[in-house]
């Protein structure tokens, strides 16, 4: 997809010296992946640029010509539903000089019309008009080889991700089995829609810190205390720290946080639909739902305990039972925008719709009680990873180390059940580590660490 | 607050009033406004949340860059997302939570300055009066963290005793992307 073959400056970051930025057996990671501009400049090209990025859910493009800007990387794209249906996304700069098609960050367009000499653009992304063709161009102009650069586009479950790189796999060998259920978290009560509103807001801080956050249940009782105290939510009865349930898939993928435990998940199987929503109202002051049977092919036998967080590598965050998701767009080593997306079940009685609209407000976005208190963490650890002295410390990631299984389930899943760990931010710096060594695809699929088994 | 005695007693339409009668109006909604801000300013939020109706709305929703043809959709509609939707019991969770101890985002505690101007008095029915207003927050955090906020908000404010309450406060930040780590602040 990428017009011109890419060179890539490595910034003499090559792979011993990638490698070496993360250690595995002892969870010790080298504090300059949240600082090193080179670096950051190989993840645009190594994780962005050739990953699949979540672009929009369906139901944010009702119609032809709905339109919303997003990122692969830095680079801002047009996603777009065009007449036929299918949605594109194209890159949001006029094939002429450069300038953005979109200024705006969403709306409804019937062709993308440049500000500054007129190119038009149909909303598949076709050069339909140039101005002074015949006149100025004297019609030496190809209009066939000036389109707006298409990603990839691919999708699951109505999720809509896009990739610059033409020799990635299907974006469902790159979900992997962890990736589908995270998704399938989302879709777990039955068909959603996205609520109108993402809230964004910039934080002073490396966007891997903010991934590194969602695996850690660990913070939740200190950082977020406030929250408990205030009696926005009874902290101690969410967490299971010696309930935790942790998911490691390919290429990054990971979910983790506390799980439902086998003998409860077996009770729970005997329920019929009815009987898990009254379980859910019986317990609905610790805001958890009972998933309903049709989860279970969703999320698999083992995914469909998990009440954790999954991740979908690099940087979309699926919270709250499934409720929220949260996108980490990487402004520069030191900024990151955080985007919240609000989920609701099509079908739910508005009542319902209300209340989780409005927890999802309350809690989390810059103004939520808990996530309140998680910028300053994250920006003040940033910071001091700029520091001569304090970056040569390493960042401390031995939670855990060699003291739990991972077993294989019965369709192939990789799991761990044990208590608040840090195995999710390990598997998820490791697979870093991988995408950013490799040269390509073909090296990143080969290279990749399988899976763990056994003792991790 | 001192402003509470200086209500005057007002017909319960804005075109009943005389030019005096607009004056001493325009005049105790401003001091309201003023005493309130200090208030906040000062760090007293339990005191301010005793000017807080406790039927109140306090909302801010999400402001969009749209084009011109599609200026209908720059702002969420009630009930979508915002990044405040706060009844009263929940904007009593955002002052225990500025209270707590362990309320990291606020301690060491912000600097906060809140500027109210441009007053206009819009509608009054009954006890209720309607206010239009611009605001501009600025809060400074540890050393260098500096964040301001400006925008246009609706308040209203009901009669009580010889003072008012808050009843209503709808905030429209001329932010789209929000430049900040958090909110951790009441407008």
């Amino acid at each position: 997809m990428t017009p011109n073959s890419q060179i890539v400056d490595t910034g003499g970051w090559d792979k011993a010296a990638i490698d070496a930025l993360f250690d595995r057996t002892t969870g010790w990671l080298d504090r300059r992946v949240f600082c090193d501009a080179a670096l950051y400049r190989l993840e645009m090209e190594r994780i962005f640029a050739r990953g699949w990025n979540f672009m929009c859910h369906d139901s944010q493009l009702s119609n032809a010509g709905d339109y919303l800007i997003n990122y692969i990387g830095e680079d801002q794209v047009i996603v777009v539903r065009d007449e036929a249906g299918r949605v594109n996304v194209l890159l949001n700069t006029c094939r002429h000089r450069g300038n953005a098609l979109c200024r705006a960050e969403q709306g409804r367009a019937k062709t993308f019309v440049c500000s500054y000499h007129g190119w038009n653009y149909a909303l598949d992304g076709k050069l339909i008009g140039v101005p002074g063709q015949k006149t100025y161009y004297r019609d030496d102009i190809d209009r066939t080889r000036l389109g707006l650069v298409p990603a990839r586009v691919e999708s699951y479950l109505g999720f809509h991700f896009a990739t610059m790189a033409e020799d990635a796999p299907s974006l469902s060998e790159f979900l992997g089995d962890v990736g589908r259920t995270g998704l399938g978290m989302v879709c777990a009560f039955g068909d959603i829609e996205v609520v109108d509103g993402i809230q964004k807001n910039i934080i002073d801080c490396n966007w891997k810190i903010a991934v590194d956050n969602l695996f850690d249940w660990y913070h939740v009782m200190y950082s977020h205390a406030s929250a408990g105290s205030a009696g926005m939510l009874n902290l101690a009865e969410i967490l299971h720290p010696n309930n935790q349930l942790v998911l490691l898939g390919e290429y990054g993928q990971a979910i983790s946080g506390p799980g439902i435990t086998k003998e409860m998940q077996a009770r729970i199987d005997q329920m019929s639909d009815e009987q898990r929503i009254e379980m859910s109202k019986e317990i609905a002051s610790s805001g958890v739902r009972v998933r309903p049977r049709s989860a279970d092919e969703l999320m698999g036998p083992v995914g469909v305990r998990s009440m954790g967080h999954p991740n979908i590598f690099p940087n979309l965050w699926i919270t709250l039972n499934g409720m929220q998701m949260c996108l980490r767009l990487p402004r520069g080593p030191h900024r990151t925008e955080l985007w919240w997306y609000t989920i609701v079940p099509r079908g739910s009685p508005p009542k319902l719709k209300q209340r989780m609209i409005r927890t999802a407000i309350h809690l989390f976005g810059p103004a939520g009680l808990l996530e309140q208190d998680d910028g300053e963490n994250w920006s003040q650890s940033s910071r001091s990873s700029q520091a001569r002295s304090s970056q040569q410390l390493g960042v401390n990631l031995k939670m855990g180390v060699g003291k739990d299984e991972a077993v294989v389930g019965g369709n192939g899943e990789h799991y761990i059940e044990t208590c608040v760990n840090e195995h999710g931010q390990r598997w998820f710096y490791s697979g870093w580590t991988e995408w950013m060594a490799a040269r390509d695809w073909a090296e990143l699929r080969a290279n990749h660490s399988p899976v763990p088994e056994g003792t991790v | 607050m001192s402003a509470v005695e200086r209500t005057p007693k007002a017909p319960s339409s804005w075109a009943d009033l005389s030019p005096a009668e607009r004056a001493a109006l325009q005049y105790a909604v401003e001091q309201f406004l003023y005493d309130e801000a200090a208030l906040l300013d000062a760090r007293k939020y339990r005191e301010w949340f005793a000017v807080v109706a406790e039927d109140i709305h306090y909302w801010m929703p999400i402001r969009r860059t749209v084009t011109r043809s599609d200026l209908e959709f720059e702002f969420t509609k009630p009930g979508a997302m915002a990044y405040f939707d706060d009844d009263y019991e929940l904007l009593e969770m955002r002052v225990k939570k500025l209270e707590a101890k362990s309320a990291w985002s606020e301690d060491p505690p912000s600097r906060s300055r809140h500027f109210v101007s441009n007053v206009r008095i819009l509608d009054i029915e009954g006890d209720e009066i309607t206010i239009d207003a611009c605001f501009h927050v600025y809060r400074t955090r540890l050393n260098t963290d500096v964040d301001s906020w400006v925008g246009r908000r609706t308040d209203v404010l009901r009669r009580s005793g010889t003072s008012f309450k808050l009843l209503k406060r709808h905030l429209f930040l001329d932010q789209t992307v929000i430049a900040s780590k958090n909110m951790s602040t009441i407008f």
